[in-house]
C-alpha cells in the first residue's frame, strides 16, 4: 500500500507540481520575533471560514421571500437537526469576524506594518473590512423580522442622503418602489453570491501581497534566523483558532438570539436597534440635526475611512517605533476611543418599551384567546387551524384585527362570527399582537378571572393605568378612597350607595363571588 | 518582414484587448440593466383612513391604511400608518414616517408629542420638530371627510 501510495503521489506531483506549491505555501520564511500578535489575520480567516460553512448550511433551508423568510428561519431554529447551533454559529461568527478584523487592523497600525512597500495591501485590507460590514448589513435583513426590516429602512434612507446620486443608489438597494420582496432577493443575492466572490478575490490578493513583501515582523527588527511558517507560526495560529472556536461554540450552543416578530411596518411597540457593531454609527446619527444629517450619516464615516486608507502616506517616518509616531498613533487612539464611546452610548440608549410588560387588558385577552369558545374552537391540535402558540403568531397587527373581528374573512363557511363584545375583541387583538414576540406572564387563575371580568364589564367606562373608557371615574387608585365592602355594594347596585348614580347595576350579571373578587382587588389599588 | 510581423501582432493585440473589453462591458451593462429598477411613479389617490366615530376626543389616532398590491412577483397586503387628528372644526393627517430616517413615529399621550423610537426625533401635536435630528416636520397629507360614508379620507 505504502509503495503504491508513494508512486500515486509521485504521479500526481508530476502532473500537477503540487509539492512545489505546498513547499512555497508552508515554508514562508518569517522574520525573527514574529509572535502571537501576528495570529490575528489567521483568526479572521478562520472566522470567515466558519461563516462560509455555516452560511451554506443555512442556505439549504432558507427561503428569500417576505412570506417565507421568517418561517424558514424559525424552521431552521426549531426543526432542523442542530439548526439552532448552526444559526448561533453564523450569528456569533459574524461578531467574531468583526472583532478579529478590527483587532488585526489595530495590530497593523501599532506595528506600522502598512509602511512601504505594503501600502497596497493595507488598502486591500480596508476594502475587506468594508466587505465584512456589508456582509453584516445584508445578512441581517434576511430573517425578515422587525430588526431586519427597520435596520434596512434606515440603511436605505442613509444611502439616499448621498449628494446627487442618493435616489439612484436607494432605488438600486430597494429594487422596487418600497422595501419588500424585490429588496429581499437582491440583498440575498448580494449576501450569498456577490459579496463572497469579492471577499474571495480580496482575500487571495491580500495573502498574495503578504507573501510578495513578507511579514513585517516586530517593530524593532531582531537578529536571529528566520523561521518557516510551518509548523512554528502555524501552531500559534491553530492555538488561537481553537481558543476562538471554543468561545464561539459556547456562544452558539445557546443559539442565536430569539427571532423577533415578523417584519411589520405598522407595529407601534417595536424599538429598532442595530447589531452592536453598528451602534456607534447609530449613536452618531443623533448628533446631526436637520440638514446636517448627511454629516453624521456619510461625511464623518467617510472621513474616517479615507484617513485610514491614506495612513501609509500620512505616516512615513524612518522608524516603525511607537515613539517616532506619536501624532498618528494619538489620533488613531482618539478615534478608537470615540468609536468605543459612541458604541457604549448607543448600547445604553434603550428607551422604555411603550408596553414593556403585559397590561391587565392584554393578559385578559390572552386568557380569552386560549380558553374561550372563540379561538380554541378552530385553533387547537386536530382542528382546522393550528393552535395559538406564543412566538409563532406570524401575521401583522391589522391582519389579526380583521380575522378576530370576522373569522369568516379568512375561513369562509367554517364558523359563524362569534357573539361580539367590543372590549373582548379588542383585548384578544391586543394579546395576539403581544403573543407574536413572547408568552404572557404567569398569573394565577383567580387574578386572571378578575382581569377578564374587568375587561368584559368595567373598561367600557372606567380606566385603570391608562386603559379603558373615560365615561366613569378612574379606578387606578380607587382603594385610596373606598374599601372593598363599599366597592362591592356599588357594583351590585350603585343606587344603593349613591342615589343619582348613572352606573348600571351588575348584581344580576355577575355572581357575588366574581363581584367580591373584583371589589377586593380594586380596594388594593391605592 | 519582422517589422511587418510586429505591426500585425500589435494590431491584433489591440483588437483582442478591445474584444475582451467589449465582452466585459456588455456583461456589466447587462447586469446594470437588470439591477437598476424601472422607475415607478407612486399613484396618489384618496383612501379611507378611519370612521369619524372612531376618532378619540382628545388625541390623535393612528390609522392603518391597508390594500392589496403587487410586491414584485406576488400580491400582498400593503400597510401604511397615518395619524388623524382634529384641527379646529376640521381634521389633519400626518404620515407616521419619521422625516429623519424613516422609522415609525408613535403618539405619546403623556408627553403629548409624536416620538420616533430610533434616533430620538420628537414632534409636537402640530407636527413641528421639537427635538432630535429630523430635518423637517411630519409630512402633512391632504385630508377630507366623505359625508356619505362618514369616513375620513386621506390622499396617499
Amino acid at each position: 500500500m505504502s509503495r503504491l501510495g508513494a508512486s500515486l503521489l509521485a504521479w500526481l506531483d508530476n502532473r500537477t507540481g503540487f509539492r512545489a506549491i505546498k513547499k512555497h505555501l508552508l515554508d514562508e520564511p518569517l522574520p525573527a520575533g514574529t509572535g502571537w500578535w501576528f495570529t490575528l489575520g489567521s483568526v479572521l480567516l478562520f472566522g470567515l471560514g466558519v461563516q462560509v460553512v455555516t452560511g451554506i448550511g443555512l442556505a439549504l433551508f432558507y427561503a428569500p421571500t417576505p412570506d417565507h423568510a421568517w418561517d424558514s428561519v424559525r424552521y431552521i431554529t426549531t426543526q432542523v437537526r442542530g439548526g439552532h447551533v448552526l444559526r448561533g454559529l453564523h450569528h456569533w461568527g459574524a461578531s467574531v469576524v468583526v472583532v478579529a478584523a478590527v483587532l488585526h487592523l489595530i495590530r497593523v497600525v501599532f506595528f506600522g506594518s502598512y509602511r512601504k512597500p505594503r501600502e497596497l495591501n493595507w488598502i486591500v485590507g480596508m476594502l475587506l473590512l468594508q466587505v465584512i460590514l456589508a456582509f453584516g448589513l445584508t445578512g441581517y435583513l434576511l430573517p425578515w423580522d422587525q430588526r431586519a426590516y427597520w435596520a434596512t429602512v434606515v440603511t436605505i434612507n442613509i444611502s439616499q442622503l448621498t449628494p446627487g446620486l442618493g435616489e439612484a443608489i436607494a432605488s438600486v438597494l430597494r429594487g422596487g418602489a418600497e422595501i419588500g420582496a424585490l429588496t429581499l432577493t437582491r440583498w440575498y443575492a448580494a449576501h450569498v453570491l456577490v459579496l463572497p466572490q469579492i471577499l474571495l478575490v480580496l482575500v487571495i490578493v491580500h495573502l498574495y501581497l503578504m507573501r510578495r513583501h513578507g511579514i513585517s515582523g516586530p517593530v524593532r527588527p531582531r537578529t536571529g534566523a528566520s523561521q518557516p511558517f510551518f509548523p512554528y507560526q502555524a501552531a500559534r495560529d491553530l492555538t488561537m483558532a481553537i481558543a476562538v472556536g471554543i468561545l464561539l461554540a459556547v456562544l452558539a450552543w445557546k443559539g442565536a438570539p430569539a427571532l423577533e416578530p415578523p417584519a411589520d411596518p405598522t407595529s407601534s411597540d417595536y424599538i429598532p436597534r442595530p447589531d452592536w457593531y453598528f451602534l456607534g454609527l447609530f449613536q452618531l446619527l443623533k448628533y446631526f440635526p436637520g440638514r446636517w444629517e448627511v454629516v453624521g450619516a456619510l461625511v464623518v464615516p467617510g472621513i474616517v475611512i479615507t484617513w485610514l486608507m491614506l495612513l501609509p502616506w500620512l505616516d512615513r517616518g524612518k522608524t516603525r517605533d511607537w515613539r517616532g509616531r506619536r501624532v498618528v498613533l494619538g489620533l488613531f487612539m482618539a478615534g478608537l476611543a470615540g468609536v468605543v464611546t459612541l458604541t457604549v452610548l448607543g448600547a445604553r440608549d434603550k428607551p422604555a418599551q411603550p408596553a414593556g410588560s403585559w397590561t391587565i387588558f392584554e393578559i385578559a385577552g390572552a386568557s380569552l384567546a386560549t380558553s374561550s369558545e372563540r379561538c380554541v374552537k378552530c385553533h387547537a391540535p386536530d382542528r382546522v387551524a393550528s393552535p395559538i402558540v406564543a412566538g409563532r403568531v406570524g401575521q401583522s397587527q391589522t391582519w389579526i384585527a380583521a380575522h378576530v373581528n370576522d373569522p369568516e374573512v379568512i375561513a369562509p363557511g367554517i364558523r359563524p362570527a362569534p357573539p361580539s363584545n367590543e372590549r373582548e375583541t379588542a383585548a384578544i387583538i391586543a394579546a395576539l399582537g403581544r403573543l407574536r414576540s413572547g408568552a404572557p406572564p404567569a398569573v394565577d387563575d383567580a387574578t386572571r378571572r378578575i382581569y377578564v371580568t374587568l375587561t368584559q364589564h368595567c373598561f367600557e367606562c372606567h380606566e385603570i393605568d391608562g386603559i379603558g373608557g373615560s365615561e366613569g371615574p378612574s379606578l387606578s387608585r380607587i382603594g385610596a378612597e373606598q374599601d372593598a365592602g363599599l366597592i362591592q355594594r356599588r357594583i351590585v347596585d350603585p343606587v344603593d350607595v349613591q342615589f343619582d348614580a348613572e352606573m348600571p347595576a351588575f348584581g344580576d350579571k355577575l355572581s357575588i363571588e366574581e363581584i367580591r373578587a373584583v371589589a377586593v382587588w380594586l380596594a388594593g389599588r391605592k | 518582414m519582422s517589422d511587418e510581423f510586429q505591426q500585425r501582432r500589435s494590431a491584433l493585440a489591440k483588437m483582442v484587448t478591445a474584444g475582451v473589453g467589449l465582452i466585459t462591458a456588455g456583461l456589466a451593462g447587462l447586469v446594470g440593466l437588470v439591477a437598476v429598477p424601472r422607475a415607478t411613479a407612486a399613484m396618489r389617490r384618496w383612501r379611507r383612513a378611519a370612521s369619524l366615530f372612531d376618532l378619540p376626543a382628545n388625541q390623535p389616532m393612528a390609522a392603518v391604511i391597508a390594500e392589496r398590491g403587487a410586491d414584485g412577483w406576488y400580491e400582498t397586503r400593503r400597510e401604511q400608518v397615518v395619524f388623524i387628528d382634529r384641527e379646529g372644526e376640521g381634521y389633519r393627517a400626518f404620515s407616521a414616517t419619521c422625516t429623519h430616517l424613516g422609522c415609525r413615529v408613535r403618539w405619546d399621550s403623556t408627553k403629548t408629542q409624536y416620538l420616533c423610537p430610533c434616533h430620538g426625533g420628537a414632534y409636537d401635536r402640530e407636527g413641528r420638530v421639537v427635538a432630535g435630528p429630523p430635518p423637517r416636520g411630519l409630512d402633512r397629507l391632504p385630508v377630507r371627510v366623505n359625508k356619505e360614508t362618514s369616513a375620513i379620507e386621506v390622499e396617499l
